[in-house]
């Protein structure tokens, strides 16, 4: 079928119908930055499905639904099915993308995805948004455990982007790869900048936001810009801080890892997930394994269920703030 | 294979009766196994890879060919022994079923290749992905069909429930599930397990044709699978009443998952499929 409207976004692909934030009045009119990545690529190969689980817009989805109508597949509210239903299509050569809320993707969907996606290496791409505890929705709508369950599939790769301005090269990433691909998404609260003088987002890349050689922060998705305040906070102090954006968690540039942390006297990794099995996981592994020893602290979800809230509550109350990061440096340092 | 011809009742007839002979090796060799099952479907097998499904077998991932998912991915006996009838898989390696190291597992996975669809031990998956090919198939204008098959015990899988919903809203008529009907569970009766039953009215009201036949009556298959071809507004589902351990009298009808199977009562069968189809 033909594309059915050529036109500029309309008004119902402004930013209104989400509960990862309180509406403002007079609120910005923000860009859907992934889903218009994901029309531009289904534009361009008309193999690309979008699949969602009722959950069209908050998954940015209503651009393919409105633009592309016969490469938009709703699922329902049955993400066990859809996850299904993805790996067949998959099987029959379409390269479908398959939406929900991160927290129902990968608990709801768990053996599914294992069997059906990443062991059979099914050229699906899931895209989970809302992660960790940034929602009001509560418990039942936080992922705090989806890295630490896809890290643990053989053949998954995992990318969560920094920034929203990362959106189009992560579709192009997963793209690329050949095979399943966890895209851990948030959607954009403001308009986005990209940030000048690094590479683009690739899998198996790290990239040095900030540099410095007292201490390395190690982190991925929501916490990359916690940790950029932690570190000008922390240059206001004279503590020389490099922050490092993981998106690709899976697979992880270990060469580049060690040469950070070689250069560094304490690393912190932060993450807007558990501590356990996640990003702060992956790199003391990588540490142990290569006998490096250093002062080391995981900021993320300490090992316990959160609560619906606005993002600078719970990023506060739960210790994933800039001034959490910065104070574990601190206390790096003292030691 | 589906050539447009139609495979003489006799010839499905003493090919399930090969295939029944098959299983019973199969298993003989580890004293225990899915016999019984593999006996009370040897009939559909016959009837799917010697009349049915269309493949190629010198190009097993031809675009064009019929997807045969097995979702009941632990009744292999059978599946193998088919296979291998079939021309699909070298008879020999029969006698590797369920050996270390063998890519004849007790559940079939992709181990053993394109043959294997999607790898189904874990229940309620298969009608998922089988929907996933349906539409696929669809789209992209072949006029391939999709079949699965699916256990009773099975349907107690939520999944499965999601699924027949969603095949029944995206009409898809290229798509045949057959549910091998023989109420066995691994804790008994599936019928005293979950009310199961009736299983064709429950299809019906989720937007499903279903038939049900005498899962060893090839005159019924012939016209159910006919019907099922014929539908172009839902999807079918074949409704085949099996009887467990179906062809060797002193084991038809004795309802055991994973049955022992002494070498004694292994050779006695044997003599009963020889003796009789012999």
């Amino acid at each position: 079928m033909a594309e059915s409207d050529n036109s500029p976004l309309k008004s119902d692909a402004l930013h209104l119908d989400d509960f990862s934030v309180r509406q403002q009045p007079h609120q910005q009119i923000v860009p859907k930055y992934y889903g218009e990545a994901l029309l531009a690529a289904a534009r361009a190969d008309t193999s690309i499905l979008a699949l969602t689980a009722d959950l069209t817009a908050p998954t940015e989805t209503d651009l393919v639904r409105d633009h592309l109508p016969d490469q938009f597949v709703m699922a329902g509210i049955a993400e066990a099915n859809m996850v299904g239903v993805g790996a067949g299509l998959a099987r029959a050569g379409f390269i479908p993308f398959v939406h929900s809320f991160s927290v129902f993707l990968s608990r709801r969907s768990f053996d599914q995805i294992a069997m059906q996606i990443a062991y059979p290496k099914t050229n699906v791409k899931l895209v989970g948004f809302m992660p960790g505890i940034d929602s009001l929705l509560g418990v039942s709508h936080q992922a705090i455990d989806d890295i630490a369950l896809m890290r643990a599939l053989p053949n998954m790769t995992i990318l969560e982007p920094a920034s929203p301005a990362d959106y189009q090269d992560a579709v192009a990433a997963a793209l690329a790869h050949e095979g399943p691909v966890y895209l851990r998404l948030y959607r954009a609260t403001a308009p986005a900048t990209p940030v000048d003088g690094v590479p683009p987002l690739q899998a198996g890349k790290i990239r040095h936001l900030h540099h410095g050689n007292d201490a390395a922060i190690f982190a991925t998705g929501l916490m990359v810009e916690q940790a950029l305040l932690a570190a000008e906070d922390l240059k206001a102090q004279s503590v020389n801080a490099s922050v490092i954006d993981c998106a690709s968690i899976k697979p992880l540039d270990v060469e580049g890892i060690l040469e950070v942390i070689s250069q560094s006297k304490i690393i912190v990794t932060a993450e807007n997930h558990t501590i356990i099995g996640g990003l702060g996981s992956a790199i003391a592994e990588i540490m142990a394994g290569n006998n490096i020893a250093r002062p080391f602290f995981r900021i993320g979800v300490q090992d316990c269920f959160a609560e619906g809230g606005s993002r600078a509550f719970l990023f506060g109350k739960y210790g994933l703030s800039a001034k959490d990061i910065a104070a574990a440096v601190k206390q790096g340092l003292a030691s | 294979m589906q050539t447009g011809n139609r495979t003489s009742l006799k010839e499905l007839t003493d090919t399930a009766t090969t295939i029944r002979k098959d299983v019973i090796r199969m298993v003989a060799r580890h004293g225990q196994g899915y016999v019984q099952q593999g006996l009370g479907a040897a009939d559909l097998f016959s009837y799917l890879y010697f009349q049915e499904l269309r493949f190629d077998t010198a190009n097993l991932n031809w675009a064009d060919r019929d997807r045969f998912i097995l979702s009941t991915a632990h009744n292999t006996a059978v599946f193998y022994a088919t296979l291998a009838r079939a021309g699909l898989l070298e008879p020999q390696t029969l006698t590797e079923y369920c050996l270390d190291g063998s890519s004849l597992e007790i559940n079939a996975s992709e181990r053993l290749g394109p043959l294997v669809e999607c790898t189904c031990g874990s229940l309620g998956q298969g009608l998922s992905v089988a929907v996933g090919l349906a539409m696929g198939s669809r789209r992209q204008q072949r006029d391939a069909n999709i079949y699965l098959m699916l256990g009773d015990g099975e349907l107690e899988e939520g999944q499965v429930w999601e699924a027949a919903m969603f095949a029944a809203t995206h009409k898809l008529s290229n798509l045949t599930m057959i549910i091998d009907l023989n109420y066995m569970q691994v804790e008994g009766d599936a019928r005293d397990v979950a009310a199961i039953d009736p299983v064709d009215a429950k299809l019906e009201s989720f937007g499903w044709q279903t038939i049900i036949i005498d899962g060893h009556d090839f005159e019924a298959m012939f016209a159910s699978f006919a019907a099922a071809r014929a539908n172009t507004d839902r999807p079918s589902c074949i409704i085949a009443q099996t009887t467990p351990g179906k062809g060797v009298p002193f084991l038809e009808g004795q309802k055991s998952h994973n049955m022992v199977l002494p070498e004694g009562t292994a050779d006695d069968a044997l003599r009963w499929l020889e003796a009789d189809h012999g």
